[in-house]
Formats: C-alpha cells, structure tokens, sequence
C-alpha cells in the first residue's frame, strides 16, 4: 500500500488543540474514574473477607452486579438512566455543567470499583489467616486489625494486578465517547473527521495512549519497590 | 477506520475493473438489458426495507418511473432495473468498477465530490436544522448561543456550529438514537442535522406532535443521482427523465406518496423549493 503520511495535520489547523483538550479530558476523567474505583475496590474488597454476612453479602452483590454488565451500558445507564432519578433543579444544574462528564466519571469509577474490588479480596487472602488472629489478640477490634494491618499489606501485594486494572481504566474511558464526553479518541476521529487523514489521526490516539500507560505502569513499578515490606516478599531485582 | 477500510476496498476495486471500461454506460445498459442501481436499504423514505419486507423509496421510485422509460426510449428496448445495497462509504467505488450505474439515494452534490463523480439535476432539496420540543426558545441558529446542542459526530453540521456559533455547548454524539434520547431527556434542547433526517426521526418518535423541526437551512444540501464520469449522453437521458417527471407533475405524486401528510416521513415541499425544481426543467 501506497499512502503519503501527512502527520502535519497533527499541529496544523486545530488539530493540536484538539489532541491536548483530549488528553486533558481523559487524563481528568481516568483520575477522577480511578480515586472513585480504588475507594470503592478498596471498601468493598475488604468487605468481601470480614467474618459478618450481612457486610459480604452487600460487596459481593455491589462486585458481581457491576463487573457483569458491559461497562458501555453502565455509559448509559448513568448518563440516560440517572437523571430522570434526580430532582428537577438538580438534573437541571447537573445538565448545566457537563451532565455527560459526571456520567462518564461514575461509569468507570463503579465498574472498575467492582473489578478492583476482586483484586483487594485477592491481596487480603494471600495474607496468612494468622497476621489478622494475632492483630486481634494484641487487642485490635476488627475494624482496626484492618486498618492498621490488614488492608495496608493487602494493597502492597495488589499493586502488580492493581496496575493493570488501572490501566484497563484509563483505556476504557474512550467508551465515554458514545455520550459525548470529547475524550481522547473522540478528539482523534474529530481530526479524521476535519482532515480525512484516518491514519495519522490514529497514530496519534495510539502513541499517546502507549505513553500514558506505559508512564503509569513505571510509576507502579517505583511504587510497589518503594513500599515494599522487606522480607514480606521474594522480589527480583 | 470503516472509511479507511472503504478507502484500501476502493483501492483494489478500481485497479481490477479499470481495464474493463471500453463501452459507455449506454451500451453496457443496452447489451446486458439491466440498469444497475446503487441505493440504501435503511434511509427512509429514499430506498429502505418496507414493513412488507419489500425494498422501496422516493428514490427507487424515481428511476422506475422516470429514469427507467426516459433510458427505454433512448435505446429502443425494454430494460429491467437491479438495485444493489450502497452506503456513503461504498458508492463512489461501487460506480467506478462498473458495478453499479447510477447512485440513486441521499447523496449530497458537492464540488468535491464532482473530481470523481457527475451528478444529475438536484432532485431533493434539504439542509440542517433544529429538532427541539414543541414551544422552545429556540427557533433557528440564532439562537443557539450558550445552548447545549447535539450534532452527529463528524458531521458537517457540527463543523459549521463549531465555525459560526462558537460559544454554543456542542455535543457530539456517534449515533442517532443516543442523541434524541439526550434530547428527549433535557441533556441537551436542540439536536441538529438535516431537515429530512429530523423528519424522519420525528415520524419515528413515540410522540411525534412533541417535537418540532425548526429554523431557516443553515447549510445547504441537494441530493443529486451520481453516475460514472464524462458521460453525458447517458447523463442528458437521466436529467431528461427527471425533467419530464418534474413537467408532468409525476416527480410531485411521488413526493406526495413519500412525504405527504401520510407518507413514509412526512416533509411538505417548501414553495421555494418547488420553484428551484421546476427552474431546473430546460425547454424541450
């Protein structure tokens, strides 16, 4: 195949705006989408080991429900299912100031919670039963054993599984596109759609996509040696 | 990426049949007895799968009715009419490799597009405009300023909001049906595409007394028939079809049939409108 590239459409025009606002966009809702998923996991997940039913019933209902629909449903359920739930001058205001946005930031944040929470209960039952016994006879409440001991061991063994649900976070976000949060890959067919130039549009969404996560995944990296307990783990390296 | 992939299609299509292309369309049409036609199967009222499963339209009708006799009589002999599935993507290639001989259903007439293609006289005039909720404050482009407006995405209905009306809340959505539920809902309080396409989806709604298809044409978009170029003599038979149906009132029953008050997709026929297409009628 004979193509001339013309990656001068990348700057020219507006394109190169286009491309930043994109990044912005998904950078902003992959944070915001990723605090809510990892509070949500972290909760939750936790909740999934506790020795009280009715607490396990709850997270397991929460995990199950939101991981086994497809995350473009949830797109739409927060965005078109939601707001008729909300009180008039609430929906109003919500409308008034990126309705699609806040959507798009739950939809990650509760499916990706549910996902995270599964690699939490994985991290909290890699630790011997014996670490929470002993908590609890130096006289630790339940809460406090995970608090102080469990939970904090649970996130240092996650942080490789961790990684990559994040990741799969920060990718998913482009599925907010179908309710008009102008994301990343919004912004690359927007440019296609200007310039007829398909390739050098993609190109670019790969490239910058390939960037933020491979700099997530070294950031990872750096945090899981800088927190890891001596000892706890055999590591390479 | 479906364009790319329409774009590599085209590619190989036009490097098998290009050796193929020695006799004109009138001859090709002449000796193999059949008139292949390119036309939608989902864009009613212009070519789409009826409810009896029969495929049908205001387009399909044209070329029967019109198309079909004025070709008959150039050449002296009956001919059949094949029609064969095209899409935006697919109808330039599909007439470039011979496989179809006329592009017969919402193909908008550009300047551009006349570097690959001849059109006919415009047989179908539409533009963008509003759909918004009966009773709105907003009555045409004008009064889009500050408002949350949804436009299909790539659409150059958005390019032109985004040029002329930089401060409206665009939102852009890749399908239809995602973009009336925002405005059936609030999200967003006007949708903006072309007037026939609104129509349509307004025929379609729940409720269609709710909705109201507002403001002047803000864009500019007239459908014409697409066939090879540099080939006017079958070019002068298609434009004298349409012309005689034009004439003869035949080309205004067809309109009726489909966008009468009980057609597929109700649209009247603007005064203007009518005027422009028998303006384009040339002594005989």
């Amino acid at each position: 195949m004979r193509y001339a590239f013309h990656w001068e459409v990348l700057w020219s025009g507006q394109s190169g705006r286009w491309l930043l606002q994109g990044l912005a966009t998904t950078v902003e809702l992959s944070a915001l989408g990723w605090v809510l998923a990892a509070a949500l996991g972290i909760v939750s997940g936790a909740m999934r080991t506790v020795p009280w039913r009715p607490l396990r019933a709850l997270a397991t209902v929460y995990v199950e429900f939101f991981r086994n629909v497809p995350l473009l449903v949830w797109m739409f359920f927060w965005y078109f299912g939601v707001p008729p739930l909300l009180p008039e001058a609430i929906r109003e205001w919500l409308f008034r100031h990126g309705a699609e946005f806040w959507a798009g930031t739950f939809a990650l944040g509760v499916y990706h919670g549910a996902r995270m929470s599964e690699v939490i209960r994985g991290g909290i039952q890699a630790i011997p039963r014996t670490q929470f016994e002993a908590a609890v006879a130096m006289g630790l409440t339940t809460f406090q054993a995970y608090r102080l001991v469990i939970v904090p061991i649970a996130l240092r063994l996650s942080i490789p599984p961790a990684t990559n649900e994040s990741l799969n976070l920060l990718k998913n976000s482009s599925v907010a596109l179908t309710i008009s949060v102008a994301e990343l890959t919004f912004q690359t067919r927007q440019i296609e759609a200007y310039t007829a130039r398909a390739l050098e549009a993609l190109t670019a969404g790969t490239v910058i996509y390939l960037v933020l996560c491979v700099g997530i995944a070294a950031i990872m990296a750096r945090v899981e040696h800088r927190f890891a307990i001596p000892g706890l783990i055999a590591r390479g390296g | 990426m479906r364009r790319l992939l329409a774009a590599l299609f085209a590619l190989g299509f036009v490097a098998v049949a290009a050796p193929a292309l020695a006799e004109t369309t009138l001859e090709k049409i002449s000796g193999t007895g059949v008139l292949t036609v390119g036309t939608r199967r989902g864009s009613p009222p212009f070519g789409f799968v009826s409810k009896t499963n029969e495929w049908v339209g205001f387009s399909i009708d044209l070329v029967e009715q019109a198309i079909k006799p004025a070709i008959e009589k150039k050449l002296g002999k009956v001919i059949k009419v094949e029609l064969k599935e095209s899409t935006p993507a697919t109808r330039i290639p599909l007439l470039t490799s011979n496989q179809v001989d006329l592009i017969a259903e919402t193909m908008t007439d550009t300047r551009a597009r006349r570097d690959s293609v001849d059109f006919s006289l415009t047989y179908f005039v539409t533009g963008a405009q509003f759909l918004v909720k009966k009773g709105s404050a907003i009555h045409g482009i004008q009064d889009i300023v500050g408002r949350r407006v949804a436009a299909q995405q790539g659409s150059t209905n958005a390019k032109i909001i985004r040029e002329r009306v930089p401060t409206a809340e665009l939102r852009e959505f890749p399908d239809q049906p995602a973009a009336f539920q925002a405005l059936a809902q609030g999200q967003v309080q006007a949708y903006t595409n072309d007037g026939i396409q609104l129509a349509g989806l307004k025929a379609k709604a729940p409720r269609p007394a709710e909705w109201e298809i507002v403001g002047d044409f803000y864009s500019y978009e007239p459908f014409g028939m697409a066939m090879r170029k540099n080939e006017s003599d079958f070019r002068a038979v298609v434009n004298n079809g349409l012309m005689e149906a034009i004439e003869s009132g035949q080309y205004f029953e067809l309109y009726e049939k489909w966008f009468g008050p009980k057609g597929e997709v109700p649209y009247p026929l603007a005064p203007e409108n009518k005027r422009f297409l028998l303006m384009q009628v040339v002594p005989k």
